[in-house]
């Protein structure tokens, strides 16, 4: 098949004066140039056209680091940016961006080493770069298929059997069919997502809330169910999962989970307005110290706080949602980009 | 698939039989002692169309779910409900908040809200009193306008 790159001379180096009249066979030059003191180093480096020196896989170590600072890197100083929480969705969308352009960098890098070996003649050589760079490639698409598999399996068994039991023990509201009571003093509220979902709250948040709180722990809940933010943190739970073990940041995960429920306040804000809503928070975090505490001893913090500073804090400036999407188109197509450049 | 379309009965089922058993076992007190299929399927003769051998899986799911307990009486077997539904909507409420904590089981279930440490309340309350603050602000108007609104 005939292609468009230039021919690859082994011995490395075509000198800016042999430019055009270098025979079209890929002879080998008389003698290196000065242009081309890499003809005689590491078989990793050669000469371009015009005589500089590059270094062979420029964009699969290009990518390779680019996998790294998405995977890696990114989320550790994404989690510490506190400004971006005040524009959740935006925010949300730039973590998927960069979680979705470390995958894609990371599957890149060894696709992108291809075109470096097909042009050459030598079986040999070819199958030794070939075959090892579909298999690291297929490996990293398989260990992301296993943990979906495993981590999707198990949201849905707990979430299944929960269901099935609070469909018995609970009580049902003959107006939503999807509500459940659960006859017990402490206020709690939460949804179960999936096909068959359900939002289930105490008798005690009935009985401690007034209706504007209640209607925005309502929307909360809602909010989660109509945007499957279940899906959203499957997504980035598989990803932890996935990423070897060094690489995971629990800060990352935290930091999304924070972000989905903002998001989710918001919903409850449009619709009872911030004073309910804050309200709610209080009243639930206030009742809820026992299990916040060993939440704090576990080392993870509670949400409470920030949220409610969140909605004290109002909206963001405008530009500021808009960095985050500007963010999130880079993080997502520079991996594609480089991985195109790299078969051009 | 028959499987999807009999979920939801079932399911539905497995809730009327508990709840029956639930109520069995508080008007029966400490002399009730249990339930066999046949006597659980004449409790529903003529309200609900539901074969014997329907009961007998819903039994069957119900105590593989642990929700209920079985003794041997002769050839058949006699139904218990294992706990109370108090007590069993206590124990439930108690595994939802700890299941919160393991960041496995996170994703699970989505909470209104994971809990507060007493240190946090604080901060909580400085938050509330900054927006019912400004809230505040904004529902009481300046006097002018004020006036005009009162005018009968």
């Amino acid at each position: 098949m005939p292609r468009r790159r230039r021919p690859l001379d082994v011995a490395g180096c075509v000198a800016p004066s042999f430019r055009g009249s270098v025979p079209s066979t890929g002879g080998v030059p008389p003698t290196p140039r000065t242009c081309c003191p890499a003809a005689t180093g590491p078989g990793w480096l050669q000469c371009s056209k015009s005589g500089a020196v590059t270094i062979v896989g420029v964009i699969p170590l290009a990518l390779a680091t680019l996998a790294l600072l998405l995977a890696w890197v990114a989320p550790g100083l994404m989690a510490r940016q506190k400004q971006f929480r005040r524009a959740p969705r935006a925010s949300l969308v730039a973590w998927q961006a960069v979680t979705l352009g470390g995958v894609v960098a990371a599957v890149a890098v060894p696709l992108s080493a291809l075109p470096l070996v097909l042009d050459t003649d030598e079986p040999m050589a070819r199958a030794w770069v070939l075959v090892p760079a579909v298999l690291a490639s297929t490996a990293i698409v398989a260990r992301l298929l296993y943990a979906g598999h495993d981590v999707g399996t198990e949201l849905r068994r707990v979430r299944q059997d929960h269901r099935q039991l609070v469909d018995i023990i609970a009580g049902h509201d003959g107006e939503h069919a999807q509500l459940r009571i659960l006859e017990h003093p402490t206020p709690t509220a939460y949804c179960i997502p999936g096909r068959h979902s359900r939002v289930v709250l105490s008798q005690g948040v009935l009985d401690s809330l007034p209706p504007a709180e209640l209607s925005a722990v309502l929307a909360h809940e809602q909010a989660h169910l109509r945007g499957r933010h279940d899906l959203l943190l499957e997504f980035f739970t598989v990803v932890h999962h996935a990423v070897p073990s060094r690489l995971r940041s629990a800060a990352a995960l935290a930091e999304v989970r924070l972000l989905v429920e903002a998001l989710a306040d918001r919903a409850a804000v449009r619709r009872s307005g911030e004073v309910a809503t804050a309200r709610a928070l209080m009243a639930l975090a206030g009742s809820r110290t026992p299990a916040g505490e060993t939440g704090a001893t576990l080392g993870v913090g509670t949400t409470a706080p920030v949220r409610l500073r969140l909605l004290a804090d109002g909206p963001p400036h405008p530009a500021l949602p808009a960095v985050a999407y500007l963010y999130a188109a880079g993080s997502a197509t520079l991996p594609v980009a480089l991985l195109v450049a790299a078969w051009l | 698939m028959p499987h999807s379309t009999s979920a939801p009965r079932l399911g539905d089922l497995e809730r009327v039989v508990m709840e029956h058993l639930w109520e069995a076992a508080s008007s029966g007190g400490a002399d009730f002692e249990g339930a066999t299929v046949r006597q659980v399927h004449d409790r529903f003769e003529g309200e609900r169309e539901i074969a014997y051998t329907t009961v007998m899986t819903v039994l069957d799911r119900l105590s593989k779910k642990s929700l209920v307990t079985r003794e041997r009486d002769g050839r058949a077997w006699r139904y218990l409900p294992a706990d109370t539904r108090e007590a069993l909507t206590a124990q439930t409420m108690r595994r939802t908040m700890t299941d919160m904590d393991l960041t496995d089981r996170r994703a699970a279930l989505l909470h209104f809200l994971d809990g507060a440490t007493t240190d946090e309340i604080a901060d909580l309350k400085a938050a509330l009193a900054e927006i019912e603050g400004r809230a505040a602000d904004a529902a009481s108007p300046p006097a002018a306008r004020r006036r005009g609104l009162r005018r009968p």
